[in-house]
């Protein structure tokens, strides 16, 4: 193998794809990137068995062929080489990597170890075509509310579906939940897909990318976004039929502005430390205000109130790291808080009658 | 039959490559479908789906070869549990499938550490084999039992702790670990944490040592803490202090603990004061050598287990000839069926009685007189001479006592022999002594303990 590339672009996808490869098995070879040419291209990638990453960058291919090196090394050889261009080749197992005055040689290992990247068969699968803007948005609203415990792998994921022709995204931990809608749909749909491929995901998104291509078959799936490909498996099993947790109606409205919300969360949540984030929010329609209230036995406590439009009345005690997180991914200025009594679950959405999201929190018991 | 084929396929294909690489991929491989039309391989997942049909495809299909196997062609699926991911491009009316979600949310438990996720595996490190049901109950161990099953329907509420001790062998582990197993079974959801006191102890030092983080909440955000071989913890103050906190705080919140250990807390030594009291506060059970006939249950179910009817005869002079413990007499009855399966006999008592010198070669033939009065003596810390000699004091009449049951358990003596080797002239004694001491072991757990332990030293 012998070909030149620009320092910018392999170091980009070296940064992108090296994050995917593992120390953590067995196998050895999973420590290493595969570098090799594809046509007049160079095939970068990695992948802990779970995920695959992969680039293409555009490359002179003087000679082809292909080789494994250590992630880490390589990677940030190439981030701290000087712009222009980069001259690898391949001697007996070794990458020679020349640029400019730079040289140096790092010991690979053979490619035919390597695992065979997943590939995925395009006429029986499914495809969206989303925003990248839209897919962004979508995914950082749901993934906060991923599961991280194991002994429940269908909560590790976001559960993508569709339901009365629109494709949704849901994720739910147990303690609160997130839905979004997406776009609409002709085809049927119901995926759940690992939290760590959405953020290598996230991760992976050029500024300049417009689309992402999502395809989804029955056991994996495929997202690129412009030369880049990212193929995961899907967590196997049933996502529970949360839609049944939405509740109908709620007994208390508070329409709240959402900069004021964020700040008094912000504020009632350093008195609550001690108490594993617990703050109690009164809303009362007579004094139209929503007031918080935490208490942190040895340092004081704290109330703050702030205006609101309130119908009905009521207590309710959350956990502030929980409202702050929905707060954050809120689109709009202005926040429908509901909740119905200390017990049931509370409903958080932008006040826009176009909002697509939804964020439930189960309050804590007092 | 497709199973035995494929464990022969993967047993070559070991050989053949890499330790790391057999385990990244053949593990949890299964031979799913045979047929004229070709055989149909499951494996994990996607990434080993294309590299069994990229890179392993023609290994194993010459190795099937090999096996009498010539397929066609070999496809390859990604096992499923239950139902999987659908990915259709028409909408179908989906009746819904989901499970359902009444209890996926629930208001949050009102704690400090709802974000720590439970240090727990699901099994708690449990061995599923071990249950209540494959337990063989007989009067050495009914007591045991019972209180287990007790403490796995009501955990936490009756006996805590329950602490079951005896010697090796006996099922103290398998009744531990079948609570725990009840408990996950009855109460999904609910935190078993099953560990040996040597993981303790070296966790313990690892947290002092490194200053690893999450000791405590791990042991102390369980529902069930089951901890195996308690005796260890013996001269290790500090984990005793530790444990003592972690005992605490466990029992407080109601939670069940469950301890076993060879010995009773008093027996312990250097057994801080406050723990010996704690561990005797809930339950203390002495799981005993089991009798003969539980002995013959024992063996006729481990047999049915592996498939085998054994005669009664045979079970009989196994039950007769093994008495020390559980696990030799499961040892015997493996090395009996593994015998009877390589020369294509029938596992009946000839076979056994051929085989038994074997299991006996562990034991000296030559086992004399002497040398048990000589470790009973070693073992009380007398002379020999003392023994045999006419002192009629305490320390040394129980001790005489002890040696003449065993003289007459052990090498089956007569009496008046008996009487003849420590020194007496009437044999009067010597039944005198054996039947009380017969009678102690039933009744005193000390006695029994001692005499446990001079016949181990015997048969050393």
């Amino acid at each position: 193998m012998e070909l030149t590339v620009t320092q910018e672009n392999l170091a980009r996808a070296l940064s992108v794809v090296g994050r995917v490869a593992s120390n953590k098995t067995q196998l050895p070879i999973l420590n290493n990137i595969l570098l090799r040419t594809d046509g007049n291209r160079l095939l970068i990638a990695a992948t802990n068995l779970e995920i695959a990453s992969a680039q293409y960058i555009g490359a002179k291919i003087a000679k082809p062929g292909a080789l494994t090196i250590p992630a880490r090394l390589v990677s940030e050889f190439i981030s701290s080489l000087p712009k222009g261009s980069v001259e690898l080749k391949v001697v007996n197992d070794n990458l020679h990597i020349k640029s400019g005055s730079y040289s140096s040689v790092i010991n690979g290992v053979i490619a035919d170890d390597f695992p065979e990247l997943p590939t995925i068969n395009e006429d029986s699968s499914i495809q969206y075509s989303i925003k990248t803007e839209d897919f962004k948005q979508a995914v950082s609203q749901t993934i906060i509310t991923t599961s991280s415990d194991s002994t429940r792998p269908v909560l590790t994921g976001v559960y993508w579906h569709s339901h009365d022709g629109e494709l949704y995204l849901a994720a739910t931990d147990g303690y609160r939940l997130s839905e979004r809608r997406l776009v609409q749909t002709t085809s049927e749909v119901s995926a759940i897909i690992p939290t760590q491929t959405l953020q290598e995901v996230l991760r992976t998104i050029v500024d300049d990318a417009t689309e992402i291509d999502i395809l989804f078959d029955e056991t994996q799936v495929r997202f690129r976004i412009n030369e880049a490909e990212i193929i995961s498996r899907l967590i196997d099993g049933n996502f529970p039929d949360y839609r049944q947790l939405i509740p109908k109606k709620t007994e208390t409205t508070v329409i709240i502005d959402k900069a004021d919300f964020i700040r008094v969360t912000k504020i009632a949540g350093l008195f609550a430390r001690e108490s594993g984030g617990s703050i109690t929010l009164t809303a009362s329609d007579e004094k139209k205000s929503l007031s918080l209230h935490s208490i942190a036995s040895q340092l004081g406590e704290n109330t703050s109130e702030t205006a609101a439009n309130v119908t009905g009345e009521g207590q309710v005690t959350l956990n502030s790291r929980y409202v702050s997180e929905a707060l954050s991914v809120l689109e709009g200025d202005e926040v429908d808080f509901s909740f119905s009594g200390k017990l049931a679950p509370c409903v958080l959405r932008s006040t826009d009658v176009n909002t697509d999201y939804l964020h439930i929190i189960m309050p804590l018991k007092s | 039959m497709d199973h035995a084929l494929w464990q022969s396929v993967l047993g070559e294909i070991e050989l053949s490559v890499s330790h790391a690489t057999f385990t990244t991929w053949f593990k949890n491989t299964e031979l799913v479908d045979q047929s004229a039309e070709g055989v149909v391989i499951s494996v994990p997942n996607i990434f080993a789906k294309k590299q069994f049909e990229v890179k392993f495809n023609d290994q194993i299909k010459s190795v099937l070869e090999k096996n009498g196997v010539t397929p066609k062609h070999i496809t390859y699926t990604i096992t499923t549990s239950g139902k999987r991911t659908r990915v259709n491009r028409e909408i179908t009316v989906d009746a819904a499938t989901h499970q359902t979600a009444d209890e996926l949310l629930s208001p949050q438990p009102h704690t400090s550490q709802t974000y720590t996720t439970p240090a727990v595996s699901p099994t708690g490190n449990l061995n599923p084999r071990y249950t209540f049901d494959n337990f063989i109950v007989g009067s050495s161990n009914d007591l045991a039992y019972t209180a287990s099953q007790a403490v796995a329907a009501n955990p936490g509420m009756k006996y805590n702790p329950i602490y079951l001790y005896g010697g090796v062998g006996l099922g103290k582990t398998h009744l531990m670990q079948a609570i725990g197993n009840e408990i996950i079974k009855t109460r999904p959801g609910t935190r078993v944490l099953y560990i040996s006191v040597e993981t303790f102890v070296n966790e313990f030092l690892d947290h002092i040592r490194f200053k690893k983080k999450g000791f405590s909440e791990k042991y102390r955000n369980v529902d069930v803490l089951i901890v195996d071989d308690m005796q260890f913890i013996a001269n290790k103050e500090k984990t005793q202090e530790e444990f003592f906190h972690t005992f605490n705080h466990l029992h407080q919140n109601n939670k069940q603990i469950i301890i076993s250990s060879d010995k009773p807390p008093k027996s312990i030594p250097t057994l801080t004061e406050r723990l010996r009291s704690r561990f005797e506060m809930g339950m203390t059970i002495d799981v005993q050598m089991p009798d003969f006939e539980t002995r013959c249950a024992i063996l006729s179910a481990k047999a049915a287990l592996s498939g085998v009817e054994l005669s009664q005869e045979t079970v009989e002079y196994l039950a007769t000839n093994i008495k020390t413990n559980i696990r030799e007499l499961e040892g015997a009855l493996n090395q009996l069926l593994a015998y009877a399966e390589m020369r294509g006999v029938s596992p009946d008592v000839s076979t056994a009685e051929g085989l038994l010198g074997n299991v006996r070669q562990s034991r000296p033939q030559h086992l004399t007189s002497k040398q048990i009065i000589d470790r009973t003596a070693k073992h009380f810390q007398l002379k020999v001479e003392e023994i045999c000699s006419a002192k009629r004091d305490k320390h040394i009449v129980v001790p005489r006592q002890i040696a003449m049951y065993l003289l007459r358990s052990e090498l089956h003596l007569s009496f008046p022999k008996i009487a003849g080797e420590l020194g007496r002239k009437d044999h009067t004694t010597a039944i005198h002594s054996v039947e009380k001491i017969e009678k102690a072991i039933k009744l005193d757990f000390l006695i029994r303990e001692q005499v446990a332990s001079i016949r181990e030293t015997l048969y050393v």
